[in-house]
């Protein structure tokens, strides 16, 4: 018998989760300095896997972010497990502190992007820092970071203009 | 995502196991502490160059639109400038052939005195051209993923060269892509020398733009502006190959400015080198024959 229309799985969606998500690793390893464009990527992984997890938590279980910290780990050369680590760590606290409720605005949800930014990025340093034995460059970080809040309403902002509520994912 | 026992629901009723989440914390942590470069197991060796081999075309299609923006780039600049441009490169052009003339006489030259000597050179192959597909320079690792693989002739080890000079070495190999270490990177070190005095040194990346000189003896002959080639000492790659200029810092300490700085890496060479064996010894080949020797001394000793 044919499920109900509810209950079945959205496949276009979440096609385009994945589409999505690898188009994101792709760009975020691309040799974008070849046509002289400044060395300024941010973390689109992490905002692609945020906004997905705001709009759509159940396409987002946490293997999938594992999958996604770990193949950034590999396309970046990295030692495997480092960002994997500090996904995995963000996205578990800032979903936690969703218990009383989603928030769906984006002046919220932008800040809770930053609080996971500011979660994730210390640890993947302190991982990184352990591996290399050193205190790893803050800089490259920091760039990321800022680029990828000053980027994270842009794209957030396309989701929202898609609802004509002005809810966010709702 | 449950934490703490318990799992969490919101409007689309997401419930996530606590268990496997924290599986997946655990297996983060052991990566962190088990995948090394030096010390890779080769089921993570094989699991990574499968997945940069799966991802090599991916990001070439990421990387094509950015090539083509490069590319059109010098149609902005005014005709003017490129009629100059034209010209100038057109002188240097000739300079170039004037130095591969001579390049080449001096290779006849050279193999005419090993065939005299009976000297085996340094096995230089075809050079290898490649893309660069991704790019990386994070605070952990800098390097570059190329799309040439161990189908093409490429072998870990192997240097490799931008148009100017050399950017690092081939530390992963898969069957279509493999990952450079850059000159720059923690990692890296390479054996160098000055051309001028053939004063001896390591080249150490440290993350900056700027690799440092290390291990040079005290009396060392080394002056700003030195050319910095390879010295082939480690028996991984040959001697000669550009590196950069001898500069000192403010502490004044020598450093390198690297040739392969002044463009863009985009296309690269990889060049294979078949190290020449070393040769054995009065010593070992003695030693390889002695096991017969012993046996033969026991036989004697039991008649």
């Amino acid at each position: 018998m044919r499920p109900p229309i509810e209950t079945r799985p959205p496949f276009g969606l979440i096609a385009w989760a994945v589409i999505s998500l690898m188009g994101s690793l792709a760009f975020y390893a691309a040799p974008l300095r070849i046509a002289g464009g400044p060395d300024l990527m941010p973390m689109l992984p992490l905002i692609t896997l945020f906004i997905w997890s705001t709009v759509r938590p159940r396409f987002i279980p946490p293997i999938v972010i594992f999958v996604v910290g770990l193949l950034q780990d590999v396309l970046s050369g990295g030692v495997m497990g480092i960002w994997a680590l500090a996904y995995l760590s963000a996205m578990t606290i800032t979903r936690s502190r969703e218990e009383e409720g989603p928030t769906r605005e984006i002046g919220p949800v932008w800040i809770r992007f930053l609080v996971t930014l500011i979660i994730a990025v210390p640890i993947a340093w302190g991982a990184g820092s352990l591996v290399i034995g050193q205190m790893a460059p803050v800089r490259p970080l920091l760039i990321e970071s800022v680029a990828s809040a000053l980027m994270f309403p842009l794209i957030a902002l396309l989701f929202i203009r898609r609802r004509p509520r002005g809810a966010f994912g709702s | 995502m449950a934490i703490g026992g318990s799992s969490r629901r919101n409007d689309d009723d997401v419930r996530f196991s606590r268990t496997f989440t924290v599986a997946l914390f655990l297996l983060s942590i052991i990566l962190i502490a088990f995948d090394r470069p030096q010390s890779r197991p080769p089921l993570l060796s094989g699991i990574r160059t499968t997945i940069t081999d799966l991802s090599a075309p991916l990001l070439d299609l990421a990387a094509a639109p950015v090539r083509a923006v490069g590319n059109i780039e010098p149609y902005w600049r005014n005709q003017g400038r490129l009629a100059e441009e034209n010209a100038e490169l057109r002188r240097r052009l000739d300079e170039t052939r004037y130095w591969r003339d001579l390049a080449l006489q001096l290779r006849d030259q050279r193999e005419v005195y090993e065939q005299a000597l009976n000297v085996e050179s340094q096995a230089m192959e075809e050079r290898i051209g490649a893309w660069t597909l991704g790019d990386s320079d994070g605070p952990f690792v800098q390097s570059r993923l190329i799309g040439a693989g161990a189908r093409s002739g490429v072998e870990d080890g192997d240097p490799v060269l931008n148009v100017y000079g050399m950017i690092g070495r081939v530390v992963e190999t898969g069957q279509v892509s493999s990952r450079v270490l850059m000159l720059t990177d923690l990692n890296s070190r390479i054996p160098v020398m000055a051309d001028r005095s053939n004063a001896r040194a390591v080249l150490v990346g440290d993350n900056t733009a700027y690799p440092r000189l290390e291990f040079l003896t005290r009396d060392a002959d080394l002056q700003d502006g030195d050319r910095i080639v390879t010295s082939g000492d480690d028996g991984r790659m040959p001697r000669g190959l550009p590196v950069g200029l001898a500069q000192r810092d403010r502490q004044g300490r020598w450093r390198v400015r690297l040739f392969s700085d002044q463009a863009p890496i985009d296309f690269v060479w990889v060049f294979p080198f078949t190290p020449i064996p070393p040769p054995v010894t009065e010593t070992e080949a003695v030693e390889d024959t002695q096991p017969d020797g012993d046996e033969e001394q026991t036989a004697e000793a039991g008649q």
